[in-house]
């Protein structure tokens, strides 16, 4: 049993859809969008839009839908519209991470008894305001009746819902899955964002550079359409595993013979984690500077991935990668490795998450 | 379907407001009794004071409860964990060694309700970052990893409140996967202020103490609490020579794809759960003793759930414990899998506490006093937030 790629539909920074994708990835390019002035200042992000869902499903039922759910359906259509696929059937499955979960209309609800007191709470924010409200609402407007699973793990949300989702295919609970990460940004982020981490660095993002803190905040939804096949998997590719354990316990046994994507993302503290993990002589690259930083971008390394996989080529490594460990950063247009692709993500909690993706 | 492989339950852990431990919570419910009251860790400002299940803080081992530094939701799945890892005859260091997966449920412990903070920030000061640092350290699967050093998968399931259910079925098939050695799986959540908000708001909570599938039912109570499993594969437990308390059969879950807060009308998603659950543990409904169901006291969840019991299993009893505990949100699937299994040793099930009145809506009732049930097959179930439905099956360890 194969676990197949059949779409990716993703919306972030770099714009909507697996095109926008392919030429963010290709072009090494950035959409860079301000966040609003807060108490912490302003910031350079990467925003996602979801305009577009707007082609996929009537605007009544998105009438009270806040902006994380629209980024998941969004996110899903994109992903069925990929494969082919109309609409779902009854052994579809959804499997979502997400770090903050819907950290906007949470604090609406806040917002609500805050300003009128606690007979005042608002029941719409309320229900709207759970974890998996995105999940439900993506299953609800397409119909997907499957198991439905939100996981929130942070940094290796995404990696810890693609493992479940896998178990699911190959203990056959599921013909299909739309698995992936969903993680919006606001105003209070900005403001923890500039508590934390101070004014951002003038040189934009430096995924692996220990000395400075170079991340950008992010938002966006990522999904991709895994399919059980039994025959030869389609263009795509395929997920062949995923791997989860604690840096300094067991070491991960990371490929030699594969692109490895890093999850790095400008975060100082995280990127001591990459070089302790992978080995010298490794070659690697890694596209958090496109979609920013957010807890699910891995959803991102694994879409980036796919379009690697179907390109059969490396792109421009971001800026700042070369020479920032004993590794080999690869040409824009050199051949991928015939192994494939391993995604590897590191949390600040020391948790990793290696994902191993190939064409066949 | 092929049914499922069995996975060894050789520990259990559980705290709430019926006992500090899975023997106490059992005398209570096997005493009847219960004492919900108005919240006393914080002030609201309802004209009716809702009453709520809390955990005494001495039912919390003292340096667990010292971790200031962590939410007490995550306190208690270290608590819980303790409890379950002491009675499978685990130790940390020995743990170790293996491939331990963590997989544990909530809804607090993973939400940004981080009041105090927000007023601050609203009110235009500059708030410190010890609350959101506090929220970054407290992911409870992460913590109980970690805190035990553990190697392998962890995943925080944040299905509302069927998330207990899910993670034990999902960790049951890490088991099954070989995907770990030993899974620590189960559920945990604390009441807050703004939870207690959000379900008076929804005016689904009970001013008196709930009373699950009666007819004068108004609502849930709230409550808090964790319960944690240690779950092994058959052969290594045996290997071991661990006790085995029950099996885990089956586990299935679907959604309604129908409303946010509502359960399907007809039950659509609880009733292709029950049927996968079932097709995996290989067993029909006349094979099932007893029903631990989720019964939150709610118009709408126990007519909906009673309905499909009735349906599914017309001559199985059923009970709620939530009038013992409150809906405990994200712990209650662990904390209830943890009374199914002790029911299942027991051979019996406590009376439907609040329970008076049959409800002509509802073809069933739950028992008004303790009820002797014949079996080696039982059955947990969960609703949720989002039209998530999960259930577990139980068996009894093989003679």
């Amino acid at each position: 049993m194969r676990t197949a790629i059949r779409g990716i539909g993703v919306v972030g920074g770099f714009g909507t859809g697996v095109e926008a994708l392919r030429g963010a990835v290709a072009g090494g390019r950035a959409v860079t969008s301000s966040s609003p002035e807060t108490a912490g200042g302003s910031r350079e992000t990467r925003r996602a839009d979801t305009a577009a869902l707007e082609a996929f499903v009537d605007r009544r039922a998105l009438r009270r839908m806040d902006h994380i759910s629209r980024l998941a359906i969004l996110g899903a259509c994109l992903a069925l519209r990929d494969a082919g696929i109309d609409r779902p059937d009854e052994r579809t499955g959804v499997a979502l991470a997400t770090g903050y979960g819907p950290t906007g209309t949470t604090f609406g609800f806040l917002d609500s008894f805050i300003d009128g007191g606690d007979p005042c709470s608002s029941p719409t924010l309320f229900s709207s305001s759970v974890h998996n409200a995105p999940a439900a609402n993506l299953a609800s407007v397409l119909g997907v009746t499957g198991p439905n699973l939100t996981v929130s793990q942070f940094e290796v949300s995404a990696s810890s819902a693609l493992f479940t989702a896998l178990l699911w295919l190959d203990a056959g609970r599921v013909d299909r899955v739309l698995v992936g990460g969903v993680d919006e940004y606001g105003e209070v982020l900005g403001y923890c964002w500039e508590r934390f981490f101070g004014a951002a660095d003038a040189s934009g993002c430096r995924p692996l550079d220990t000395r400075r803190q170079t991340a950008l905040p992010g938002e966006g939804c990522a999904f991709l359409l895994l399919e059980r096949t039994t025959g030869v998997p389609g263009g795509v590719g395929v997920i062949e595993s995923v791997q989860m354990g604690r840096v300094g316990a067991t070491a991960p046994q990371i490929p030699s013979d594969r692109l490895l994507i890093l999850g790095a993302d400008g975060h100082r503290r995280c990127a001591g984690g990459y070089l302790q993990l992978v080995p010298p002589g490794s070659v690697v690259t890694s596209f958090g500077h496109l979609w920013g930083s957010f807890p699910t971008a891995t959803a991102f390394d694994a879409a980036a991935g796919a379009v690697l996989l179907q390109s059969g080529k490396t792109f421009a490594p971001p800026p700042g990668l070369e020479g920032s460990g004993p590794w080999r950063v690869p040409a824009a247009g050199e051949p991928l490795p015939a192994a494939g692709i391993g995604l590897l993500r590191v949390s600040s909690g020391g948790e990793y998450a290696l994902t191993l993706m190939s064409l066949a | 379907m092929t049914p499922a492989a069995p996975v060894a339950v050789t520990g259990i852990g559980c705290i709430c407001a019926a006992g500090g431990d899975l023997d106490a919570a059992m005398a209570a419910l096997a005493a009847g009794s219960r004492a919900p009251h108005p919240p006393t860790r914080f002030d609201t400002g309802h004209p009716t004071r809702y009453p709520v299940f809390e955990i005494p803080a001495g039912f919390v081992p003292q340096d667990i409860l010292d971790k200031h530094d962590l939410f007490l939701t995550t306190r208690f799945a270290l608590a819980a964990t303790r409890m379950s890892l002491a009675d499978a005859g685990w130790d940390a260091p020995a743990l170790r060694r293996l491939r331990v997966g963590v997989c544990l449920g909530t809804t607090v412990g993973c939400s940004m309700d981080i009041e105090g903070f927000y007023r601050q920030y609203r009110s235009g000061a500059h708030p410190g970052l010890e609350t959101i640092e506090r929220f970054l350290r407290s992911n409870p699967a992460a913590v109980v990893s970690r805190e035990l050093g553990l190697d392998g998968p962890v995943q925080t399931v944040v299905n509302a409140c069927s998330s207990g259910t899910d993670a034990i079925g999902i960790a049951a098939s890490w088991i099954r996967a070989g995907a770990c050695d030993v899974a620590l799986a189960g559920g945990a959540d604390e009441l807050c202020r703004i939870i207690y908000n959000g379900f008076i708001s929804l005016m689904i909570t009970d001013e008196q103490p709930c009373r699950p599938f009666d007819r004068g039912r108004r609502g849930l109570n709230l409550g808090e609490g964790a319960a944690v499993l240690v779950l092994e594969g058959p052969a290594f437990a045996k290997a071991r020579g661990a006790r085995t308390r029950a099996r885990v059969l089956g586990y299935g879950s679907a959604c309604d794809a129908h409303h946010l807060t509502a359960p399907h009308p007809q039950g659509r998603g609880l009733r292709r759960a029950f049927a996968e659950a079932l097709a995996a543990a290989g067993v029909a409904p006349p094979d099932v003793a007893f029903i631990n169901a989720h019964g939150t006291g709610t118009p709408d969840n126990d007519r909906v759930e009673g309905q499909v019991l009735h349906d599914l299993f017309p001559h199985t009893p059923f009970v709620s414990t939530k009038g013992y505990t409150g809906h405990t949100l994200g712990a209650a699937g662990a904390i209830e899998a943890a009374f199914t299994v002790a029911c299942l040793e027991a051979g019996s099930i406590p009376a439907g506490v609040g329970f008076a009145e049959a409800d002509p809506d509802i073809p069933g009732a739950p028992p008004v006093a303790h009820l002797a049930v014949r079996g080696n097959v039982a059955i947990s179930d969960s609703l949720a937030f989002g039209g998530n439905n999960a259930v577990l099956v139980f068996g009894c360890p093989e003679p």
